[in-house]
């Protein structure tokens, strides 16, 4: 990471509310996350972890505040789709595969739009099918697969247009633990061989978290403090 | 390996009742409307086969009369007609239908002056014509002679009264040669219309223009039309302009009914399918691949009741054409336009009742549709 480049995410003084005001969601979030660098985000139910996540993906906009990824403003560019697709991977808690498709057609679907070729984009797509420890899977729908594995297939999705910042929301919060492991573990590796991905995670799960470099908190629509990971007493379900 | 195709068509199938039942009522749309024009074309073409049986260059009827054979002009009008600037002659006819069997009902009668049988282009083939004050005494024309296994000689019966064949005629028209002539004041005796005509065939000068000559005879006897070509006829025959009505109407009716059936599906699915355009919109699809995909699954299951509506406008018309009441009066032709309307109609019905599902599905927040279980 070189101190001189934009930072791969910057919230400053970032808010977000509902109902008129009523809800405040976000108030007043700062928040610099480095090139390849690994954030878990953690923190109570309500906090504002999920609706900061979906400002960073342009899945909504800030009520008031400046948030920018790679030195664009989100709230300049032309079009929220276009950038999802160029720079994003999202994970969600709930899979949200397409479920009249199979494995491999729910990560192909992703890449349309791109210059890859039909051919390229299977290719693509079973590659990174195997990469997510799914070789023999890839023609089965959601149905016929595991949770881990869906989540598995999900994450597989998120990286098939070889984004810069990986999204993850609660990407273990619906899966037992044999699951939680092999998801972790996949973080890790993803973490380990891809040094220029921006990984965000939202996470009540202590070994996510564990295994990310930095730990973000939230408390009631702000960012409360940046911990050690590796602290056990940070790491904390709240 | 998935395309964009591929996908639209794997979308359309999985609902599997809901596009039987969709595609079943495009098919019914355009049966309808495939059927009727079938219909409306081969009614189109036994009224030119009416018009096209005189040799001439337009003919005459009366105004406005709820069936064309029903038409009757004074015989003092022809004089008038024949003397009219710019026409060479006129010939008039009486025309008549009548059940001669079960597999003819509706056979053609022409009463004609025999004098006049070569200048309304009528060949006498074998045996010769009637005299022109025989009471029973008929030609045959050759299809007609072929369906009724008769020859010179022989007798025909039409109603109660037997006829002598006396020839075979040729008016190289099928609609004319399935028919009998008879001699005009016989005719017009029988049929109890004396001095009446159905038609007057009336041929030009050379050099004269017609356009003069019609509106002419129009301006000097406003109870009278002329008629040049089909899209003419509706001017003569009000049933013929309500079956044309009718054909539009009904393309309009099935539009509308497919549209809102279509419509109906589509929002059903739309709200099952909210998350999936929520995940295809956060996975960075742009709205106007949603929007395409949406219409590219209502076009397919256009596309597939178009096939069947087709198919079963074939049998539907099979069924119309071989009713006893219209044996041997349909002749039904499978144009391309026919099934083209028919395209162009489950197109129109699918795009339009997919418009509103898609346009709500493009412009959907994809956090809200995420949040839809």
């Amino acid at each position: 990471m070189s101190s001189d480049r934009v930072a791969a995410v910057e919230l400053v003084n970032v808010r977000k509310f509902f109902d008129g005001g009523q809800v405040k969601a976000l108030d007043g979030v700062d928040l610099v996350v480095q090139h390849g660098e690994y954030v878990a985000v953690t923190g109570p139910s309500g906090c504002g972890k999920s609706t900061m996540l979906h400002l960073i993906a342009a899945l909504d906009m800030p009520t008031s505040g400046t948030l920018r990824v790679d030195g664009v403003d989100l709230g300049q560019i032309r079009s929220a789709a276009t950038y999802r697709r160029e720079r994003v991977g999202l994970v969600f808690q709930l899979h949200n595969l397409l479920p009249q498709l199979t494995a491999v057609q729910n990560v192909e679907i992703a890449m349309f739009g791109t210059a890859r070729s039909r051919a390229e984009r299977h290719r693509e797509a079973m590659q990174l099918l195997s990469e997510v420890d799914l070789e023999g899977r890839e023609n089965r729908p959601p149905t016929k697969l595991s949770g881990g594995e869906r989540q598995r297939v999900a994450i597989a999705r998120a990286l098939a247009n070889q984004p810069s910042l990986l999204l993850a929301d609660e990407p273990t919060g619906n899966l037992d633990e044999r699951s939680v492991a092999l998801v972790t573990t996949l973080f890790d590796r993803l973490r380990a061989e891809r040094s220029e991905l921006t990984m965000i995670v939202v996470t009540h799960d202590n070994r996510l978290a564990g295994s990310a470099d930095r730990l973000v908190r939230m408390r009631a629509g702000r960012v409360d403090l940046g911990a050690d990971p590796k602290s056990s007493s940070s790491l904390e379900r709240q | 390996m998935v395309s964009f195709v591929a996908l639209i068509v794997h979308n359309v199938g999985v609902k599997k009742v809901r596009l039987v039942l969709t595609t079943l009522a495009v098919a019914i749309g355009v049966l309808a409307v495939v059927a009727l024009g079938v219909v409306t074309h081969s009614l189109e073409n036994s009224a030119l086969a009416v018009l096209q049986t005189g040799k001439a260059d337009f003919t005459v009827a009366q105004r406005g009369v709820s069936d064309i054979i029903n038409s009757s002009i004074e015989a003092s009008q022809l004089p008038r007609v024949a003397q009219a600037p710019g026409v060479r002659q006129a010939v008039g006819v009486l025309i008549g239908t009548t059940k001669l069997d079960a597999n003819n009902p509706q056979f053609i009668e022409i009463g004609i002056d025999p004098a006049n049988l070569k200048q309304f282009g009528v060949t006498v083939v074998q045996g010769q014509a009637f005299a022109a004050d025989a009471s029973n005494e008929l030609m045959l024309g050759w299809r007609a002679a072929e369906n009724l296994g008769a020859h010179v000689g022989d007798g025909v019966k039409l109603d109660s009264t037997t006829y002598r064949v006396v020839g075979i005629f040729s008016t190289g028209q099928a609609f004319g040669d399935a028919g009998a002539m008879l001699p005009l004041r016989a005719f017009q005796t029988y049929q109890r219309q004396p001095n009446q005509y159905t038609l007057l065939f009336v041929q030009l000068a050379p050099g004269a223009d017609l356009a003069r000559v019609r509106a002419a005879i129009e301006r000097d006897n406003p109870q009278l039309v002329t008629i040049r070509a089909v899209s003419d006829f509706g001017r003569a025959d009000r049933s013929f302009s309500l079956i044309q009505a009718a054909d539009r109407g009904s393309t309009i009716l099935a539009i509308v009914i497919g549209a809102i059936v279509v419509m109906s599906a589509m929002s059903m699915s739309f709200v099952e399918r909210l998350r999936e355009f929520g995940v295809l919109s956060a996975i960075g699809w742009p709205r106007s691949r949603v929007l395409l995909m949406i219409f590219g699954e209502a076009l397919a299951v256009g596309l597939l009741g178009a096939a069947l509506g087709s198919l079963l406008s074939y049998l539907a018309v099979l069924v119309i054409q071989n009713l006893p009441s219209l044996t041997g009066i349909l002749e039904p032709e499978y144009t391309s336009a026919v099934f083209g309307r028919g395209l162009y109609t489950a197109a129109a019905m699918t795009i339009l009742g997919a418009l509103y599902p898609a346009l709500r599905a493009a412009a959907i927040a994809p956090l809200e549709a995420l949040r839809h279980e």
